[in-house]
C-alpha cells in the first residue's frame, strides 16, 4: 500500500491546480483520474474534434504564481480575439478591448456606452476579484488568529476597493450587483447585437436568463479577468499541459484511468482512498473535484450530517450549455466579415429579448429553437466550427436521445445560418456533446459549466451549499476543489488554489 | 408545541375519546398534538394517587409514531440518534435523543426494535420530514403511523395485576422490553411515570376494545383513567424531561441559542462518542464539548412550587431559571428542574436560590428559596425494577 500525504480525486483544471500548490508546500500528492486524459471538462472532446472549451477568459494570474510558473507569462501563447457580435443583415459588430465598430471599420453609434459599461464591469470585476482569490470569508478561526486577521485584512481592502469606486460608482455598484443584466444592458444601450452579446455572455453556461436577478454579478465574473477573451495556441490541451507540468516540476504524480470507488475513514479523519482496481492508497488528506454529492458517495452519506446531505441534495446543477462541433471543407464566407474577423469570437445574440426567450423553454425541458451561439472556427489541419449552444438543458423532456441531438445540431445550423448563408453546405461532420455526455465523462453535476448554478445563494460561503462553503466537508481531511466552490469554474483554477490554500491551513 | 391546531377544525378527538369523555366530570381538556386530551378527569390528587398506589389508564395516541423499515434501518438511526442503537435488541426499547448539526437537541423519544431491520420511534415533536431526510443515502424508508397506531399508557403498582386480569401474560416482561401479547397488540414495559408500568400498542380502530378490556379488569384492581396533570407530577418525580417544557426543540424555535445539547440537558451517557459519526457529533465533539448550562434537579426549600421562578446564585446574580417545579406528594419533597448556567452549574457549595412569585388573597410576595442539587430522581420505587413484577 503505498501513502500520500494528499489524494486529488479528478485531474482537472482546479484538481492539477490544487495539487501543485500543496505539492509546492511540502506534501507528496497523488492525482488519480478516472478517464484516461487530464483536464476533465476543459478537454474534453470526441474524435480529435475541438476540445469542450475552447477559449480562456479567466485563466488566474495568480494561480500561475502560486503552481510556480513564470511570473508574467504562460508557458503557451495566447491571441486575444475580437468579439464579432452577428447580425443577420451583415452589419457585424466587432468589440475588443478598446474599440467598438461595424466590421466595415466604420463607427459604431453605442460605441462609447458600450465601452464605458464594460470598463465599469471590469472595474466591478477587479473589485470582487479580491473576494474571489480567497477563500470566503467566516470559518471558525478566532478573529485573534493569524488566519482571523487575514481575513479582516482581506475585507478591509474590499471596503477600500469599495470606497476607491468614488461614492456614485460605489452606490451604483451596490444597487446593480444584486440585479439582473438585461436592465443593465438596456439603461445604457439599445437592443441589438451588441446589448445581446452582452446579456449572452452574462448568462454561458448557466441556467438563467438575461432577465433573472443575479445575472449581472455573473457579467461582472465573466470581466473578472479583464473580459478579455483568449485563443491557446494549441488548444485548451495546451494549458492543461501546463498545469499538468507545473504539478510533476513539483513531485505530484499524476495517474489516470484510476478510478476511486470509496474514501475510508478513522476516528471521524480520511484515511484512504480505494480504487476500482482494489488499490487502497493511503493518505490524511482527500480532495474532491467533482463536488460534494461525490464525495458523499464515496464516504458514505452516514458520515455527515443530515442537514449537510439535504443541502447537497438540493444544490441546483442544470448544465444548459451543450457544444455543437462542425468540421467544414472549407472557410465558411460570411458577408461583411474579412479573414481575421472571422477568426474571432462569434457570438450570435441579435438582442437582449432574444436572448431571454431562447432560456424560455430550457425553463419547461426544451432545448432553444433559436439557441444563443459563441463560435470559434480553426484551422490547423481540419477545419472546425466550435459552438457552445445554449439552451440545451441537461434534464431535457424525453431524454438526450439521438434524435435530440440531431434536433440540436439541426437547430444550430439553421441559427448559425442566419449570420452565415450556405453554412450547412460546407459541414462534413457534426458532433454534439450534450451535458448528459459532459456529465458522464467528466462527472460534471449536470455537466454544468461551474459543477452548480452560480446563483446568489450559490455564491461565496454558500457555494455549493450552506455549511460546506469553506472547501472542507464532513469528516476531517476531506475537501472539495472543484468548480461547485468559491469561486466557480470558468477555467480559472482559483477554486483549486484556494482549497489547496485552505487543507494547508 | 410544533403542532397548529386550525381554527376551523379545532381538537379531534384520539381514538378513545368517548370512553374518556363520558368520565370526565371536570371537564378540562388540553389540545395534544391537534388532538383534545384530558388534562384532569375528576380531580388531580385522585388521578395522582391512583397512579401512584393502584392503577392508571391514559391515552398517549397523540404521540407520534414513525416506522423505519429497510436493510439500512438501524444504520440510518444510529446516524440520527445520539446513542448506539445497534445495542437495543430486538424486543428491546430504548430511550434516545437526536441533535440538528450543531449538536442541539431536536427531540427525544422511544425507539421500539421490532425485527433486525424494523423500528418504532415514539416521540413528541412532529418528525416525518427529518426521518425522510436521515433516511437519504440510506437504504431505508420511513411512514408516519401517527394515526394508525393508538397508544395506551397503564402505570401504577397494579397496573401488571390489571393486565394479568385481563388476559396478558408479561409476567416475564423486564423493564423496555416489548412483546406481543396477543394478536394485534403489542405490550411494552416502558412508561412516562418512573413507575411499574406498561403502555399497549394497537390499531387506532381497535383501542376502544382494548380499553374496555382494561377497563373491566381493572375494576376491582383500583383503576383509574387520568389527565396528564397527574403524569407530570409524576414525571417530575421521575426526572424526565417534557419537550417544550424542559428544553425547546430546535426545530420549534426561531430564536438563536435557545437550543440544548445533550450534555446541557444531562443526557451524556446518551451519547456515545465512540460509536462513529452521528449527526452532531462534530459540534459535541468540538465547540460544544463544554456545556454553556446544566439541566438540575433541585430540591427546593419549603413547600411552594417552584414553577417558572428565577434561579440566582447567592441570591444575587441570575443565573437561570426552574422549568418544571411541582411539589411531589410521594417524595414529601419540594422538587424542580432548572436550567442553570456555567460556572454556577457546578460550584460547590452551590449557593442556589429561586426567587418564588406567590399570590394569596390578592397579594403578591416574594420568596428566596434555597436549592440543593441532587444526583437521582426524586422518587425511583424498587417495585419499577422488579421482574416478575408484584401485583399490588
Amino acid at each position: 500500500m503505498t501513502r500520500h500525504d494528499a489524494i486529488v480525486i479528478g485531474a482537472g483544471v482546479n484538481g492539477l491546480v490544487a495539487a501543485t500548490v500543496l505539492a509546492r508546500a511540502g506534501l507528496d500528492v497523488c492525482v488519480i483520474e478516472q478517464s484516461d486524459r487530464l483536464g476533465g471538462m476543459a478537454t474534453l472532446s470526441v474524435d480529435d474534434g475541438p476540445e469542450l472549451a475552447h477559449l480562456v477568459h479567466n485563466l488566474s494570474p495568480r494561480v500561475r504564481r502560486d503552481i510556480g510558473l513564470d511570473p508574467h507569462r504562460w508557458p503557451f501563447r495566447q491571441t486575444a480575439l475580437p468579439t464579432v457580435a452577428l447580425d443577420e443583415s451583415g452589419r457585424h459588430v466587432i468589440v475588443t478591448r478598446n474599440a467598438v465598430t461595424f466590421a466595415d471599420g466604420t463607427a459604431h453609434p453605442d460605441a462609447r456606452a458600450c465601452l464605458a459599461l464594460t470598463a465599469r464591469l471590469r472595474r466591478y470585476g477587479e473589485l470582487l476579484r479580491m473576494l474571489a482569490e480567497a477563500a470566503p470569508p467566516g470559518g471558525d478561526a478566532p478573529l485573534a488568529s493569524a488566519r482571523g486577521l487575514r481575513q479582516i485584512l482581506r475585507l478591509g481592502r474590499f471596503g477600500l476597493g469599495l470606497r476607491g469606486l468614488g461614492r456614485a460608482e460605489a452606490r451604483r455598484f451596490l444597487q446593480v450587483l444584486l440585479s439582473n443584466a438585461y436592465d443593465l444592458i438596456r439603461d445604457d444601450l439599445p437592443e441589438g447585437p451588441l446589448a445581446g452579446m452582452l446579456a449572452a455572455d452574462a448568462v454561458r453556461g448557466i441556467a438563467q436568463g438575461p432577465r433573472s436577478p443575479g445575472t449581472v454579478f455573473t457579467l461582472i465574473h465573466r470581466y473578472g479577468h479583464g473580459g478579455v477573451a483568449a485563443l491557446p495556441q494549441g488548444g485548451m490541451s495546451a494549458v492543461v499541459d501546463a498545469l499538468a507540468q507545473a504539478a510533476r516540476d513539483v513531485g505530484c504524480t499524476l495517474r489516470t484511468g484510476v478510478r476511486a470507488t470509496g474514501i475510508q475513514l478513522q476516528d471521524d479523519r480520511v484515511c484512504a482512498v480505494t480504487t476500482a482496481s482494489g488499490e487502497t492508497l493511503l493518505t490524511s488528506r482527500v480532495l474532491v473535484g467533482s463536488g460534494p454529492r461525490l464525495a458523499a458517495e464515496l464516504v458514505g452519506a452516514g458520515a455527515f450530517d443530515i442537514e449537510a446531505m439535504r443541502r447537497i441534495g438540493r444544490i441546483r446543477a442544470r448544465g444548459v450549455a451543450a457544444k455543437v462541433n462542425l468540421r467544414l471543407d472549407r472557410m465558411p464566407d460570411v458577408p461583411g466579415l474579412n479573414a481575421d474577423q472571422l477568426r474571432g469570437r462569434l457570438v450570435f445574440a441579435p438582442g437582449a429579448d432574444y436572448v431571454e426567450a431562447a432560456f424560455n423553454p430550457a425553463k419547461y425541458g426544451e432545448m432553444s429553437d433559436n439557441p444563443v451561439i459563441e463560435a470559434v472556427i480553426r484551422d490547423e489541419g481540419a477545419i472546425w466550427l466550435s459552438a457552445v449552444v445554449q439552451y440545451a438543458p441537461s434534464d431535457l423532456n424525453g431524454g438526450w436521445s439521438d434524435a435530440a441531438r440531431a434536433a440540436l445540431a439541426r437547430r444550430t445550423l439553421a441559427t448559425l445560418g442566419r449570420a452565415i448563408p450556405g453554412l450547412d453546405a460546407r459541414v462534413r461532420e457534426t458532433q454534439v456533446i450534450a451535458p448528459d455526455a459532459i456529465a458522464a465523462a467528466t462527472g460534471a453535476p449536470g455537466g454544468h459549466w461551474h459543477h452548480a448554478e452560480m446563483t446568489l445563494d450559490q455564491i461565496l460561503t454558500l457555494r455549493p451549499a450552506n455549511g460546506i462553503g469553506r472547501y472542507a466537508i464532513g469528516p476531517r481531511g476531506l475537501f472539495l476543489c472543484g468548480a461547485s466552490t468559491h469561486p466557480g469554474g470558468d477555467v480559472m483554477g482559483l477554486a483549486g488554489r484556494n482549497a489547496a490554500r485552505e487543507v494547508l491551513g | 408545541m410544533s403542532v397548529v391546531t386550525d381554527p376551523d377544525v379545532g381538537l379531534v378527538p384520539g381514538p378513545v375519546h368517548d370512553r374518556i369523555a363520558a368520565l370526565s366530570r371536570a371537564q378540562g381538556w388540553y389540545g395534544w398534538a391537534g388532538h383534545a386530551a384530558p388534562s384532569v378527569l375528576d380531580t388531580v390528587e385522585f388521578e395522582y394517587f391512583a397512579l401512584r398506589n393502584q392503577a392508571a389508564l391514559l391515552d398517549i395516541s397523540p404521540m407520534h409514531k414513525y416506522r423505519v423499515t429497510g436493510p439500512g434501518a438501524t444504520a440510518m438511526l444510529n446516524r440520527m440518534v445520539t446513542r448506539d442503537v445497534r445495542r437495543i435488541a430486538i424486543g428491546r426499547v430504548g430511550y434516545a435523543v437526536w441533535c440538528d448539526e450543531d449538536g442541539m437537541v431536536i427531540d427525544d423519544g422511544t425507539l421500539f426494535r421490532l425485527a433486525e431491520d424494523d423500528w418504532r420511534l415514539c416521540c413528541q415533536e412532529p418528525m416525518l420530514s427529518w426521518l425522510a431526510d436521515a433516511c437519504v443515502g440510506f437504504d431505508a424508508s420511513v411512514s408516519d403511523e401517527s394515526h394508525s397506531i393508538a397508544g395506551l399508557a397503564l402505570q401504577g403498582p397494579t397496573s401488571f395485576a390489571v393486565l394479568r386480569a385481563a388476559g396478558f401474560d408479561v409476567a416475564r416482561l423486564r423493564p423496555f422490553d416489548l412483546t406481543d401479547a396477543a394478536p394485534g397488540i403489542m405490550v411494552s414495559r416502558t412508561g412516562f411515570t418512573g413507575d411499574l408500568g406498561y403502555e399497549l400498542w394497537t390499531g387506532w380502530d381497535e383501542a376502544t376494545a382494548l380499553w374496555d378490556r382494561l377497563w373491566r379488569a381493572g375494576t376491582d384492581l383500583g383503576l383509574r383513567a387520568i389527565g396528564y396533570d397527574a403524569v407530570n407530577i409524576a414525571r417530575i418525580e421521575a426526572g424526565f424531561l417534557t419537550a417544550g417544557v424542559d428544553f425547546q426543540p430546535v426545530h420549534a424555535v426561531e430564536r438563536l441559542h435557545r437550543g440544548k445539547t445533550p450534555l446541557e440537558l444531562g443526557l451524556g451517557r446518551m451519547v456515545d462518542m465512540a460509536k462513529g459519526h452521528f449527526n452532531g457529533r462534530r459540534a459535541l465533539a468540538g465547540p460544544r464539548r463544554h456545556p454553556r448550562s446544566l439541566l438540575l434537579r433541585v430540591d427546593v426549600e419549603g413547600f411552594k412550587p417552584a414553577q417558572d421562578a428565577l434561579v440566582y446564585h447567592r441570591r444575587r446574580r441570575e443565573v437561570g431559571h426552574i422549568t418544571s417545579g411541582v411539589w411531589s406528594p410521594t417524595a414529601k419533597r419540594n422538587i424542580a428542574l432548572a436550567h442553570v448556567a456555567m460556572p454556577w452549574a457546578r460550584r460547590h457549595p452551590p449557593d442556589l436560590w429561586a426567587e418564588i412569585y406567590t399570590l394569596q388573597e390578592g397579594r403578591w410576595d416574594r420568596r428566596m428559596a434555597r436549592l440543593t442539587p441532587v444526583k437521582h430522581s426524586f422518587y425511583a420505587p424498587p417495585r419499577a425494577r422488579a421482574t416478575p413484577p408484584g401485583l399490588t
